[in-house]
């Protein structure tokens, strides 16, 4: 048998291969593996994270000196950061935002799901047409959305001519709806993420429990929420998680179209950050804002880890094949 | 009261016709069942009586009303699927009130009723696990209690037991058959596997190609079969069929094939000569060691498979299936391949079938010709 | 209502609701590509034209073989190149880092579904690497590139891309790979080839499908980047979206038609890769919540 194996392997390797332990091997294989990855990452993430934590402690002011002499501050800025009215109001825009975004695409999406998840005729074109959206890019949108929006623009347009009088809102000038507005147009570019979710969740749905639910005597609305609902909890919450992840840190859409105005209506922690950093060049500052949202997104991903975690075990649990040869009569 | 019509039924999805023109009545508390190869037509007619499908064509009638219109859930009806199709996000006890939480049934009766079926199906002690965490067998006992504990009129089962292994198949079939037995309502059942329907039912229906073959007792089914089809399908191992002629001779008529001439007794005088097969089933063929002048056949033995209760014995006639022959006991076990054996088929146990499957004839004298079995047309 | 009524009843209400959703997706879309094809009097116009009369390609030669440098004012006081160059860029950056990340994520797949090279909450953590948005990091990481000296380059952001990329490589190609069934490598490795080998030459090929599909889908992601492209090139390494920024500050008014053609030449190789791969996109967003 060795002979044969010796045959079809490299010689030398037959001998070696022998001596070298099977869990020591595969170590060395795992570690092999992850070793670039490793290295990407500190040379990268580590220093990144280390400059941001300096100058959350250094006050860099960046025409004055190098950055590498700047005053150590200690806590001032992240408490500045903390008594700054306009980094809550950035933090609460963002939350709305992404919750306004989150459930639109979410309610949108498992509605659009739900129509369309049994055969009908059309179905792949529907299906087609309905990915689109989120395959084209933000800044198309944002561009796109600007010409769409525009006091004398398509959308008004269609509105005067379904409301009868000249309709001229101004989606993207008016403070009180230009975050609103932004939110929509997140909606219209995310829901089919949220759509091919849920359609995949429903698709996996067994079909005969809810035949045996039809015939044990319950209507539509039932089964929809004893049986489908419990089922596609996993699915839902996936939904809601990403897309409220992402949500949270959205830039380019909101930047493009309105860089966060008109004034400041539309400034989310993103733009803040963005113009504290880029166009007021204060650094530290936006260091410390960029490390205390960090923080906070952290912790919402922790607490998102082991939402899914453990809605991942139900659902192995729950189709786990039912035990084999052996059970009590 | 449950009593079923089907009157012409037709059923197609998109080019496949997978019912056409059935009819048929049940009777209440009849144990039938459905039984055929895969697409028959047979899980197809137990989808349009559940209401999971609509029919292109024909009636349905429950107790002589229509139902063609009624949802699944308003016809009164049990069904178990063939993969349980519990809830697996609820306990077996909650899978088993389901119905009754359905009907508004209160909960103390809820739980009353509960526990008598769990008694009944012998899963008491099973109530608060997860259906996940049940074997096979268990789950389909769930399955039934759930709808055991609607009390319909008639229970519908879709192949219930197929996705269980032998031993357990044997097990619930018992419990299928005592449950009938105990609650005497309309059990109308569909499987591929001959022997569950030779052993449950009162009647069978044999279906091939979205028609019905020949519906019977499971006597008459076995010993008066109305095509090759159905002598094929039932009794195991299958009955052999020979092809070959009819032709009748200066001493009567005689079967011919390759390397047989057989003498037919006086039932097929009456037949024109052609092309027929000739059917017997192994049991039938009987096995004497050596070689008789007097025998059917004078062969070799092929293959020998001693099973305990029987042994096979396997011949070479020129067909492409070989001749097989049962014999009882282990008389025949010492037997090889190439010793030579005489056998004889008992002549009251023969049958021929005409070029079209039906069965012309059969040895048995004062049978006439099995028209009178088919019921529903044949295309 | 008999059945079959209620039946075609629903069926209405479905076709009615779905093609109200399906006018709201094409619009837009609609809307940009007949802008792409209006001269430049009916970018804007009272009651807005719906229908470009006559079309024109203008706007196309403008954008896409323009010797028009449109000095574009703001924040982008720099001449506008021909996109040519923005889109050399983007296929280079786009198709090489995801080359890279689907290779090596497939490989890191296969360690986790086979040695459980990851833990699920390792998994997970990957996931959420992903997750975390890029703003909060760009300004360090600007600074630490200039000074390592990737400002600016296709590598550095190359990397970036790439790095962003492999968690849902990872993910993706695990699911792919979990349905290889274990015996086919067992049988490699009885006949004596090596880890690697099996991976290369037996798992990667049997799943070719879904390795395209999620290039494909990590394509898509690499292309439409924008923050990190923005930040992190000035003038060599411009990418297709940034291009399409530049269009903001632009001194000559809104150039409606022309954005309109720029996006149009963004958008389209994105749908039609994306309209390639629909049948896979469930599978690359399910990640563990969907049962197979």
């Amino acid at each position: 048998m060795a002979e044969v194996l010796a045959g079809a392997v490299p010689a030398g390797t037959a001998a070696g291969r022998r001596e070298v332990s099977r869990s020591r091997a595969v170590r060395r294989f795992k570690w092999i593996i992850l070793l670039p990855l490793l290295l990407t990452l500190f040379s990268l993430l580590i220093p990144v994270l280390l400059l941001q934590l300096y100058f959350s402690f250094h006050q860099w002011t960046v025409y004055l000196s190098s950055w590498w002499n700047a005053d150590f501050v200690a806590f001032d800025i992240f408490a500045s950061v903390f008594t700054d009215p306009r980094f809550g109001w950035a933090l609460l825009r963002s939350l709305a935002f992404a919750g306004g975004s989150t459930i639109g695409c979410f309610v949108f999406g498992f509605l659009l799901a739900y129509l369309i998840y049994r055969p009908f005729r059309g179905q792949a074109l529907y299906y087609a047409l309905f990915i689109l959206p989120m395959l084209t890019v933000p800044i198309v949108i944002a561009y796109t959305g600007q010409m769409l929006l525009d006091r004398s623009g398509p959308l008004n347009g269609i509105l005067s001519r379904l409301s009868g009088h000249d309709v001229q809102v101004l989606w993207l000038s008016n403070p009180d709806i230009a975050l609103l507005t932004v939110t929509l147009l997140d909606i219209w570019n995310w829901t089919p993420f949220s759509f091919i979710i849920m359609l995949a969740g429903l698709a996996s749905l067994p079909k005969e429990p809810i035949e045996a639910a039809q015939i044990l005597g319950a209507s539509s609305w039932r089964i929809f929420l004893e049986v489908q609902l419990p089922l596609l909890r996993p699915v839902i919450l996936l939904a809601l998680i990403l897309r409220f992840l992402d949500a949270m840190g959205a830039f380019p859409i909101i930047w493009a179209l309105l860089q966060g105005g008109p004034g400041t209506a539309t400034e989310t922690l993103g733009i803040y950050i963005y113009i504290t950093t880029w166009q007021d060049f204060n650094v530290s500052l936006g260091a410390a804002q960029s490390y205390i949202t960090m923080v906070m997104m952290v912790v919402i991903v922790l607490g998102a880890i082991q939402l899914l975690r453990k809605e991942k075990r139900s659902l192995d649990q729950m189709y786990a094949k039912p035990a084999e040869a052996g059970e009590a009569g | 009261m449950a009593r079923i019509e089907l009157v012409n039924l037709a059923k197609s999805y998109g080019p496949v016709l997978a019912v056409r023109n059935l009819s048929f009545n049940i009777e209440d508390g009849e144990f039938i069942v459905f039984v055929g190869p895969s697409g028959c037509g047979k899980t197809t007619t137990l989808r349009l009586i559940a209401g999971f499908e609509e029919p292109d064509r024909g009636e349905i009638r429950i107790d002589g009303r229509v139902v063609n219109d009624l949802e699944p859930r308003d016809r009164g009806l049990g069904m178990v699927f063939q993969s349980h199709a519990l809830f697996p996000h609820k306990t077996v006890a909650q899978n088993i009130e389901f119905g009754l939480r359905m009907k508004k049934v209160g909960r103390e009766e809820r739980v009353r009723r509960v526990l008598e079926v769990a008694e009944m199906v012998r899963l008491t002690n099973l109530l608060h696990q997860m259906p996940s965490a049940c074997s096979g067998g268990e789950a389909q006992r769930v399955a039934l209690a759930r709808t055991l504990v609607t009390n319909p009129s008639t229970f519908l089962l879709d192949e219930p037991l197929s996705s269980l292994d032998a031993k357990l198949r044997r097990e619930l079939r018992a419990e299928c058959d005592r449950l009938h037995q105990e609650l005497k309502k309309t059990f109308i059942y569909v499987t591929h596997d001959q022997e569950e329907a030779m052993t449950l039912a009162d009647r069978i229906v044999v279906m091939r190609s979205g028609q019905i073959e020949q519906i019977g007792s499971p006597m008459e089914i076995y010993s008066n079969p109305v095509t090759d089809f159905v002598a094929d399908f039932f009794g195991s191992p299958s009955m052999n069929l020979i092809a070959g002629e009819l032709i009748h001779q200066g001493t009567g008529p005689r079967f011919h094939s390759i390397n047989i001439s057989i003498a037919l007794p006086d039932p097929f005088n009456d037949l024109p000569d052609g092309a027929v097969s000739l059917g017997i089933r192994p049991e039938n063929v009987i096995v004497q060691p050596g070689a008789a002048a007097t025998a059917d056949l004078n062969l070799p033995v092929r293959l020998v498979e001693p099973l305990g209760k029987d042994t096979l014995l396997y011949f070479d006639v020129g067909s492409e299936r070989p001749l097989v022959a049962v014999c009882e006991g282990l008389t025949m076990a010492e037997m090889e391949a190439g010793d030579r054996v005489a056998l004889t088929f008992a002549r009251e146990w023969i049958f021929l079938f005409g070029g079209d499957g039906r069965c012309i004839a059969r040895g048995k004298p004062g049978s006439a010709p099995m028209r009178a079995q088919l019921a529903g047309t044949r295309a | 209502m008999t059945r079959s009524q209620r039946r075609h009843a629903a069926a209405a209400v479905r076709y009615a609701a779905l093609t109200l959703w399906a006018l709201i997706v094409a619009f837009p879309l609609y809307w940009m590509v007949s802008t792409s094809f209006k001269p430049s009097d009916q970018w804007f116009s009272w009651p807005p034209v719906w229908f470009p009369s006559p079309p024109t390609l203008e706007n196309y030669r403008d954008v896409w073989l323009g010797t028009t440098s449109v000095a574009a004012g703001g924040q982008y006081a720099m001449e506008m190149q021909t996109p040519f160059l923005a889109l050399r860029n983007t296929l280079l950056l786009a198709f090489g880092a995801t080359t890279l990340a689907v290779l090596y994520g497939s490989i890191i797949a296969y360690g986790v579904s086979r040695y459980r090279l990851l833990s699920e909450v390792r998994m997970f953590q990957l996931l959420m690497l992903r997750m975390v948005p890029p703003i909060v990091i760009v300004a360090p990481l600007s600074l630490y590139y200039s000074y390592i000296g990737l400002l600016d380059s296709m590598f550095g952001l190359g990397v970036l891309y790439f790095l962003s990329s492999l968690p849902y490589a990872v993910w993706m190609t695990k699911s792919f790979i979990d349905e290889v069934p274990r015996e086919v490598e067992q049988a490699a490795e009885i006949l004596g080839a090596s880890r690697w080998r099996t991976i290369f030459e037996v798992v990667l090929p049997l799943i070719r499908s879904g390795l395209v599909a999620t290039f494909m889908f990590i394509l898509i992601l690499n292309w439409s980047e924008y923050l990190l492209a923005l930040i992190l090139s000035k003038t060599h390494v411009v990418t297709l979206p940034v291009e399409l920024s530049k269009y903001e500050g632009s001194t000559e008014g809104r150039l409606f038609g022309r954005q309109a053609a720029l996006s149009v030449g963004i958008t389209v190789p994105l749908m039609i890769v994306g309209i390639l791969i629909r049948k896979h996109l469930a599978r690359g967003f399910s990640f563990g919540m969907v049962r197979r």
